[in-house]
Parts: structure tokens; C-alpha cells; sequence
């Protein structure tokens, strides 16, 4: 039995600090949501108002309005991270001059911290000072202006996002590909098959669950993206970026709507739960089931 | 399995101690089987399945059955009734 203690001795650190800083936020998140508070009212206290928080929530336009958006951009977020990722990872495979040093400087916006990267790209695509709109004008003759075009703005927030994270799956996707066996690439290379062919059977049945992970790991991230949006357009123009992060973000703190932003905070959770989970039940588990 | 563990943590090695109770923590998980849904499942994974459906369910009813005079009420009852049969048939 002794040895037993030991090993929740050696769990409780990890546990505890699991427990006071994920399970506790987490049920307060939920039993706030089922309150009016607004801390700065009136009346500051948590009135109990049942389930009118998710009334609200399901009746409310500019919500559904940024949930639309939010997804649109992880879609093309998380794909284009996924497909320049790989490529890169790829390359990276190979042996080729400086390839030490092109892997450091690539992983360079991993460090940032988003509110710097919101800054450096603002300063970037600001018309009139920054390098990208002077360059497009110069070039194609083409005239971005994130503050006026819905368009361009929602482009430069997945550009920025795509720089910011797409080291990232570089990362994961080297260590997939690092740790796959020769053994099937060079039997199928004897069979004849193609480039093509060697990447949809082998390659990529045989690091689909490292893909699947990033990419749980990147939809979570990209559907709670904040602080580079917010700094970057500050959700507009009008509410062409206001995702659904700066979306609460915007509920929660200049209007002091805690009970609301709560309500909002879980469904957006539900919803990275189960598209999450959907995907887990799509790609992996009937893997495990073969396999078993 | 206990004899092995007190070895280890006799011998004072606490990753291997942690390792085999992950080990027989394996061995503990809940048996998986098929029933009418289409992927194998634990008990948990059916609790889970009831839990989502009622949050959809009862999202779906604040928006377009309540105005309509329809209790929420009604709605947890479906959802009791349709975890109960996911959970035993599921």
C-alpha cells in the first residue's frame, strides 16, 4: 500500500493544480451563466435568472452573426496551416544548406505573444505606413485598406494567423514523419507505386493521428482567438471580424455583462467539444476499433 | 501486480511507480460495446452522447419550440428519457 500513496503523492501536485485552475473555473463559469451580474450596476450582486442568459444566447443575432464568421475563419485557418504545414514539414525532411537555420527563424512567431503579433501586423497593413499595402499598390495596383474592406480584413486576420501558427504544425508533422518506419515506403517504391500514391496509403494513414491532434490542438486555439484580432481590427470593419472570442471579450468587459458572457463562454465551449469529438469519432476511433 | 509496484517503490523509482499505475489503471477502463449507435461505447461515452444531445435539444427549444408555448420542461423530460435508453441500449 505503501507504494501506492507514493504514486498519488507524485499525481496530487498535477491534480491539484488541475483542480483549482481548470474543474473550479470551470463549474463557476457554468453557475454564473445562470446569473444577471453585472458587478458595476445598481444592483452589483448575481441575480439567479434560470436558463434567460441562454434565451438570450440563442435570439441573439450579432452572436449567430459571429459564429459564422469565427467558423469560416478556423476553416480556412486550420486548412491552410494544415497543407502549408506539411509542406514545410516535408521539406524539412530533406538535407539542404542553411536547414538549421531556416528551422529556427520558421519557428521565431511561435514566441510571440499574440497581442505583439497583432501589433507588428497592424503596423504592417496600416495604408499609408505599412510595408504590405505599399507593396500591393505598387505592385498589382491593388489598394488594401483593412479598415474599410470587410474582405480584406477577414484575409489579413487568417494571413496573420497562418504565420503566427503554422510552425506549430510544422512541428508536429516533423515529428510524425520523423518517427515513421522505412520499411513500407521502400516496399511500396519496389511495388511501383507513385509519389502520389505513397502519400494517400501510407503517409498519411500513418500520421493521421498526429494530424488529427494539431488539428484539435489549432480548431481549439483559432475558436478562441482574441488578442490579435482584437488588436489588429478590433472586430471590424462593422463586425466583419468580430469572433466570437472579441465577440465576449467585447459583452464581457467594456459592458460588464458577466452573467451573459458566461452563458456565451459555455456554448462556445459545447460547440469545440463536440466538433472536436465528432472529428476524434470520424478519423480515430475506428482505427482503435480495427486495431482492437 | 501490488508485489511488482512495492518493489519498485522500494527501490525508490518513482516514474516506474507511476507507470505501472497507469498500466493498471488501463486494465480498469469500462468495457466498450455496440448497440444501436454506429461507434463502440463505454458508459461514459454514452453519458456524453446524452449530455450533448440535451444541450442541443434544449438550445433548439429556447429558439423555436418555447415561443411556440411549449415548455422547457417537456424538453427535459425527452432528454431524460432519450439518455436513459442511449445509456442502456445504446
Amino acid at each position: 500500500m505503501h507504494s501506492k500513496r507514493l504514486g498519488w503523492l507524485l499525481l496530487a501536485p498535477t491534480m491539484i493544480i488541475l483542480f483549482f485552475f481548470g474543474v473550479v473555473p470551470f463549474f463557476y463559469v457554468i453557475w454564473v451563466s445562470f446569473h444577471q451580474w453585472n458587478p458595476f450596476a445598481a444592483n452589483p450582486g448575481k441575480i439567479f435568472n434560470w436558463a434567460a442568459n441562454y434565451r438570450q444566447v440563442v435570439f441573439d443575432a450579432q452572436l449567430l452573426a459571429s459564429l459564422g464568421v469565427t467558423f469560416a475563419f478556423v476553416f480556412f485557418a486550420v486548412v491552410s496551416e494544415l497543407v502549408l504545414g506539411y509542406l514545410l514539414a516535408q521539406a524539412f525532411m530533406k538535407d539542404f544548406p542553411g536547414k538549421a537555420f531556416f528551422r529556427t527563424i520558421h519557428t521565431l512567431p511561435l514566441i510571440m505573444a499574440p497581442i505583439i503579433v497583432g501589433s507588428i501586423w497592424k503596423l504592417m497593413t496600416t495604408p499609408s505606413i505599412g510595408i504590405i499595402p505599399n507593396l500591393l499598390q505598387s505592385w498589382f495596383g491593388y489598394n488594401l485598406n483593412i479598415g474599410q474592406s470587410a474582405l480584406a480584413a477577414f484575409t489579413v486576420t487568417v494571413v496573420m494567423d497562418v504565420w503566427h501558427w503554422t510552425p506549430l504544425v510544422t512541428l508536429s508533422l516533423i515529428a510524425a514523419l520523423v518517427s515513421l518506419p522505412p520499411d513500407p515506403f521502400e516496399q511500396a517504391q519496389i511495388d511501383g507505386a507513385g509519389k502520389r500514391q505513397i502519400f494517400w496509403h501510407i503517409t498519411l494513414p500513418m500520421i493521421a493521428p498526429a494530424v488529427v491532434a494539431t488539428v484539435f490542438i489549432r480548431l481549439m486555439d483559432a475558436l478562441r482567438t482574441v488578442d490579435e484580432v482584437l488588436m489588429l481590427t478590433g472586430g471590424g470593419p462593422g463586425s466583419a471580424t468580430r469572433y466570437i472570442g472579441v465577440h465576449i471579450f467585447k459583452e464581457v468587459f467594456p459592458r460588464t455583462n458577466y452573467g451573459y458572457g458566461s452563458a456565451i463562454s459555455v456554448v462556445v465551449l459545447y460547440l469545440t467539444i463536440v466538433i472536436c469529438w465528432l472529428l476524434y469519432v470520424g478519423l480515430i476511433a475506428p482505427r482503435n476499433t480495427k486495431k482492437g | 501486480m501490488i508485489d511488482d509496484i512495492d518493489k519498485l517503490a522500494a527501490e525508490e523509482n518513482p516514474a516506474l511507480v507511476l507507470a505501472h499505475m497507469i498500466e493498471e489503471n488501463e486494465n480498469r477502463i469500462p468495457a466498450e460495446r455496440t448497440g444501436f449507435l454506429p461507434i463502440q461505447t463505454n458508459w461514459f461515452d454514452r453519458v456524453f452522447i446524452s449530455v450533448v444531445l440535451w444541450v442541443a435539444l434544449s438550445l433548439f427549444w429556447f429558439r423555436f419550440l418555447e415561443p411556440l408555448g411549449l415548455s422547457i420542461w417537456i424538453c427535459l423530460a425527452i432528454s431524460l428519457v432519450a439518455a436513459v435508453f442511449i445509456i442502456r441500449k445504446g
